[in-house]
Parts: structure tokens; sequence; C-alpha cells
């Protein structure tokens, strides 16, 4: 039972003789910490090393889901086919006050729109709860932090795939849509993700310091879509209301992909509607992307830099 | 990485954390954040109100090959060592350098969602405790055999037992290769067939190249585990050396017994000896007490009684008294005592405790120190009691003709 015993008593002397003072303000300037780099660069690697990981969170958060529901995968239609409704019935509504039917046209840009709403409800509520819902994690086992919020926008991600995937199946049925747009839908989901990310990261980030951050979420779930152009399109305001709703980063987005893929209409184009609003201007696109791109870089930073403390503080 | 390459180095590492409750709203923090504005350091210490250090300065290595025990009172800062080890914290000041990848032998069961099937949370935990899937699919039967579920993979979590749920936790984090292995009471997971597997496993695991840090409040496990200890209290290292001084220095030192010797009794115990800090289990210890009585002192003789306690589960496994053995305590001057024991009790390591009895008052009239003694080796058995058993076998012809069928 014996194993060699072997003493090191460099650190008993030290321990001895150390003079037992807390480090001064001065001192601790230099501290040499093992604090792992801020940069965004050893973030992505640290993604890429742990990527079996967020494979694994993402199967299980997707696998949670949708256990023990009868309908399954279903929900995943269903959720932005209720938003789809809500929009249609507010269209109808506002139609036969003018004498006017609602056209297909109009509810196809509603579902492209309601895909891409409930895409960013859905990652920033989930994404918010991420680190506070795996406490047990964050207290017990060392990941890069960023691996919680990302697959929980990931899950989401996967979970309205599906629905696009039914409007890529429903449009051409009905002769709706513009293949050409295809090129630019791509190009929007990916400015969408990236933007989602990053407020999903700095809403965890918040929520894990304070729990305030989750009701300024929610109500920016609840009633976000009214500062949203996803019932409406821009083009129902007048110019200044236009000017006032593109300022949202989700405005050039979700118009974006209406205008591409369901207008048809050319990006690189402006498009002015008869009432003088701006409804399109390329600079719309240079303005999301600054807010996605912009807003994954400092989120990234402020989430790594927080997530020493997340342990002390969850 | 591969075997060998592992290391640990903590320099000058402290570590501060809040009392109470941290500000988990706004409206808490806004007022605590004007407070530390207006409000000023203590100067000595750097410490805001409302802050303490939970580890001072603390400075170790460790390299391949070497386990380290950490012992101490709750409090200590153990946990915090293992926090920082494992990189679910940052020091406040310092450094914590660990090289290679860590395997945590630590709530080991943090992972599982009740809702995923056995055979899903083999992976999940598996990838969250850093082995790649290829791996987690290679020794997939060897970790389901080792927790024996195997009739249970695809059922879900939520209606496995809990000692199920541990044990499967454990085989799990068992088959990690680590680099670096840090283990923290999970020896007692399981029923006693399991500890013995769990706990031969870890025996394994230590023997490998690789550094090792033990925290236990089984102080056995810590001697039989770890090539060296340290003992901590308050966030400060008290004593370092081998398991055995950190115990003796723990159990009879200031961090378990802030009172060493104390009392009013007539009768004042100086000191306590032991024959030897280490018997085989069988053998004879001698415990020789210096006393002294104190003078205008007593007319009715007091009792001086000793106890060994196993330092495993605290509880006192043989006590005795000069009375049974009957002896008379002096009524005067100084004297010693010597009792004799027989240390006929399982392997372990045993606190030997002294007092004085006041029949009168019936109460202990002074508590004299205490010092350890580590039972080893011997005729293995299990139970409390050594009843230095036999067994012979004879033939059967022997036996022929008594009561029992001959055995053909």
């Amino acid at each position: 039972m014996h194993l060699a015993r072997q003493v090191h008593l460099s650190y008993y002397d030290k321990a001895q003789n150390a003079p037992h003072r807390p480090p001064t303000g001065r001192r601790v300037s230099r501290v040499e910490s093992r604090r792992p780099g801020s940069s965004l660069a050893q973030v992505v690697r640290d993604i890429v090393q742990y990527r079996e990981l967020l494979y694994e969170l993402t199967l299980r958060d997707l696998r949670i889901r949708y256990k023990q529901s009868v309908m399954g995968v279903l929900w995943a239609i269903l959720t932005p086919l209720v938003v789809v409704l809500a929009g249609a019935i507010i269209r109808w509504a506002f139609a036969s006050l003018v004498g006017r039917t609602v056209a297909p046209i109009e509810l196809a840009a509603l579902a492209v729109k309601s895909i891409g709403w409930s895409f960013f409800v859905g990652g920033l509520g989930f994404g918010t709860a991420s680190l506070t819902a795996n406490f047990p994690l964050v207290t017990k086992v060392y990941f890069p932090r960023e691996l919680l919020p990302i697959s929980a926008v990931l899950t989401q991600a996967v979970d309205s795939a599906v629905g696009a995937a039914a409007i890529l199946i429903v449009f051409p049925l009905y002769g709706l849509g513009h293949a050409s747009g295809l090129p630019w839908i791509f190009l929007l989901v990916g400015l969408l993700v990236a933007f989602t990310t990053a407020v999903s990261m700095l809403s965890a980030c918040a929520n894990v310091f304070f729990r305030d951050a989750k009701h300024i979420v929610q109500l920016v779930t609840s009633f976000g879509i009214f500062f949203t152009p996803v019932f409406f399109d821009l083009d129902a305001f007048g110019p200044a209301g236009a000017r006032t709703f593109s300022l949202n980063p989700l405005t050039p987005i979700l118009e974006g992909a209406r205008l591409a893929l369901v207008t048809g209409h050319d990006l690189r184009e402006p498009l002015i509607s008869a009432s003088g609003a701006v409804v399109w201007a390329p600079s719309h696109l240079l303005y999301a992307s600054v807010w996605a791109l912009g807003g994954l870089i400092v989120s990234v930073i402020i989430f790594r830099r927080a997530s020493g403390k997340f342990a002390e503080y969850v | 990485m591969s075997r060998g390459e592992g290391y640990v180095a903590f320099d000058d590492v402290w570590k501060k954390f809040q009392y109470g409750e941290v500000h988990n709203r706004l409206r808490d923090a806004i007022p605590a954040l004007a407070r530390r504005l207006v409000g000023r350091r203590d100067p000595d210490d750097g410490l805001w109100r409302g802050e303490f250090w939970a580890l001072r300065g603390l400075d170790f290595t460790i390299e391949p090959g070497e386990a380290l025990g950490l012992i101490g009172p709750n409090g200590a800062g153990k946990s915090t060592v293992l926090k920082l080890l494992t990189r679910i914290m940052e020091p406040t000041r310092g450094s914590c350098v660990v090289r290679g990848r860590i395997g945590a032998l630590i709530e080991v069961a943090s992972g599982f969602h009740p809702d995923l099937t056995g055979r899903e949370n083999v992976y999940l935990q598996g990838t969250i405790m850093g082995m790649p899937r290829r791996e987690i699919s290679k020794r997939f039967d060897e970790i389901v055999a080792f927790a024996g579920v195997e009739a249970f993979m695809d059922t879900p979590v939520k209606r496995y037992s809990s000692g199920m749920q541990a044990r499967l936790g454990f085989a799990i984090a068992a088959h990690l290769d680590p680099d670096v292995l840090v283990i923290d009471e999970v020896l007692a997971v399981g029923d006693a067939s399991f500890q013995q597997r769990a706990f031969a496993r870890v025996q394994e695991l230590v023997r490998g190249a690789i550094p090792v840090v033990v925290v236990s409040h089984q102080l056995e496990a810590i001697t039989t585990l770890c090539t060296r200890a340290m003992l901590l209290d308050r966030g400060r290292v008290v004593s370092a050396g081998t398991p055995n001084e950190c115990i003796t220095a723990y159990l009879g030192g200031e961090a378990s017994r802030p009172v060493a010797a104390t009392g009013d009794g007539a009768v004042q115990i100086e000191s306590l000896l032991l024959s030897s800090s280490t018997v085989r289990s069988g053998d004879r210890l001698v415990v020789t007490l210096e006393c002294r009585v104190r003078e205008n002192g007593w007319t009715e003789p007091e009792t001086l009684r000793i106890a060994a306690r196993s330092t495993s589960d605290g509880e006192v496994v043989f006590e005795t008294s000069s009375d049974q053995l009957g002896t008379t305590v002096p009524v005067s001057g100084a004297f010693t005592i010597r009792f004799e024991l027989q240390m006929n009790v399982q392997r372990g390591i045993y606190l030997i405790e002294c007092h004085a009895w006041d029949r009168m008052m019936g109460r202990v009239s002074f508590t004299g120190p205490a010092a350890n003694v580590d039972v080893r080796d011997g005729i293995p058995f299990s139970g409390i009691a050594q009843l230095n058993a036999r067994a012979v076998v004879s033939p059967a012809a022997n036996v022929a003709g008594e009561s029992t069928p001959p055995a053909q």
C-alpha cells in the first residue's frame, strides 16, 4: 500500500517565511494570471477546439426540446405559422377598411419575416437563459463559456431551418418567390445569426450578474415586433416613419429578405415607395453588417472578459 | 497531449471572495457601487468591507508521479484550490499554471440531463469532461460495464436511482485519460462493492505518471493515495510534508481543536506520548500521560480516561479508564500513567484522546492533548473488531460417522 514518499520541502519553507501580508494595490497591476486570452482570435481558436462539445450541447438542446412532445418537430413550423396568422389578421383588418383583400404576396412577405423574427426572439430568449440554466456546469466544469449562448442560438437556427425549408417547398408550389434572391438570403441569414448571437451573448452575460436582464429581454421579445416591420412593410409608413424604423438593425435584414425573395428586388439598387419613403438603399446592408459584425466582436470581447467571474455570480 | 506532460504550479496565489449576497439586481448594485466609490479600502489588507481572502499566498508545484493531499477544516480553502485548478475560477492575484488535460473526479454527474437517456448522457458528459467522441465510442462498453447499468442505457437518466446516476458519472470520469487528476470526495459513491472498485480505479490512475490532487475528509484515503500533503487553514498552508505529518498536525493541532488542553479539574494532563506513531494492526501501543495534580486540590480521586477515535467516521472505537482498569490516580504531585492497548482494529488512522473525569460532578474536568496513530498492515478483515480468527480445513474422513451426509 505504500507509495514512494517523496517530500518536497521548498514550498514548506516559503510558506513559513512568507510575510502574510495581502497584496497592495500597486502589486495587483503585475498579476500574472492564467486568464485565457480575450482576443477574438483566441475565442475562435477555443471554439474550434471545443467544437465537439458545441455539437453535443446543441444536440442535447434539440433533443430535450422535442422529447416527450406529441407534435415534436412540427412545433418548429407551428410557431412561425402563428406569427403569420396574427399578421394576416391585422393586414386583413386594415385591407377591409380600405375595401381590398390581402394578396398572396403579402402573406409570403409575412412568412419570410416571421421566420426571421421567430429566430431572433427564440435565440435571444434561449440564449439569455443559457448560462443561468446551466449553472451546475458553469460552477463545476471548465469549457469556453461562449459555447452555451452559441449552442442556444444554433439550436434555434436548426429549429428555424425547418420553417425555412417549409417556405422553400411551399413557395414554388404557389408560384411565389424569386430564385434570384437566394444569394442575398444567404448573406442576410448570416447577418441575422451574427446579430442574434451578439445580442444573446451580451444578455446572457448581463443575466448572470443582474437578473433584470431577463425582464428586459422579455419586454423585447413581447413588444419588439411593434418596433420591427414584421406585420407591415417599410413602405406602409411615410418617409419619416421609414427612416425611424430603419434605425432598428433588424429592419434592413427582414426587409432585405422580403425584397430579395418575395419581390425579386436586386439589393444593389435602392427602392423608393410612391410616398417617397426609402424602403431600401444599399447602405442599409452596410448598416446591418456593422451592427451584426461589430456587435459580435464587441460582445465576444465583453463576454470573455466577464466569463472568469461567472462561476462566482451565477 | 501524452502521459507525463502534466504539471501543476501555484505561484503566490491569492483569491478574494465576498461575504453574503452578491448583487443580482441593478437596484442593489448601484448603491453598492456608490459606496465603493466613496468608501475606502482597508489600507492593511486591500479588502473592501464584506470581502475576505479565501486563499492567501499559496505556493506549490506538483510534478508528474506526485499525489498531493489537501486537508483542513471547512472553509480552509480546499475547494477554492480545486476551482482554480479546474479553471472554473481565476485567482485574484498570482498565477496558477495547469498544463495538460485535467480529469476531475468532482461532482461527476453535473452535466447529466434528466430527460436524456443513459447513452446520450454518456456522450454529453464525456464531451463536457473533454473526451473526444471517438474515444467515448471506443470505451463506451467499458464505461457502462464499470457502472453496472448495461440494461438501462436507453432509459432516461431521471428514472435512474441516485446511486446509478453517481456510478455512471464516476465511470465516465474514471475513463478519461487525464494529464492532471483532481479528486474531491468522490470515493463515497455507490454501494460498498462499487466503492471498492472505484477506489481501485483511482489508485490505478494515481499510480500513472501524472500529477494528482486529492481532497478528502477520509484521512486514510489521503495516506493511501498521496505521496505528500498540505494542511490548509483559513487560506494558508499551516503544515506541509508527508500525509502522516499533516494529519497529525490537523488532528492534534489548532486546526481541529482550538482548545488543546483545557479544564478546571484538579488533575491536569500535561502531555500524551505514544510509543509509536505507526503500528501494525494487532500490535501493542503504549500511551503515556504526564499529569500533575493542582495544589489545594481535592479529596476524591478523579478518573483518567483514554479513547481511540476512528478518523474516517469520527466514531470512538474503544474507551477505557483508570477505574475500569483497577488503578487509582494519586491525589497529589506529578505522576505518569501508562495505558497499554492492543490495536486489534481495522487499518486506518486513529486519534488517541484523553481526559480527566470528575465522578462527583459527572463531567469532564480536564481535556488533555491528543495524538494520532496510523494502524496499517496486519491480517486483512472487515468489520470493526479484530477477533483473531483462525480457519482450519480438515479432510472429510475425520467427520465421517457424524450426522452430516457423506460427501461424494
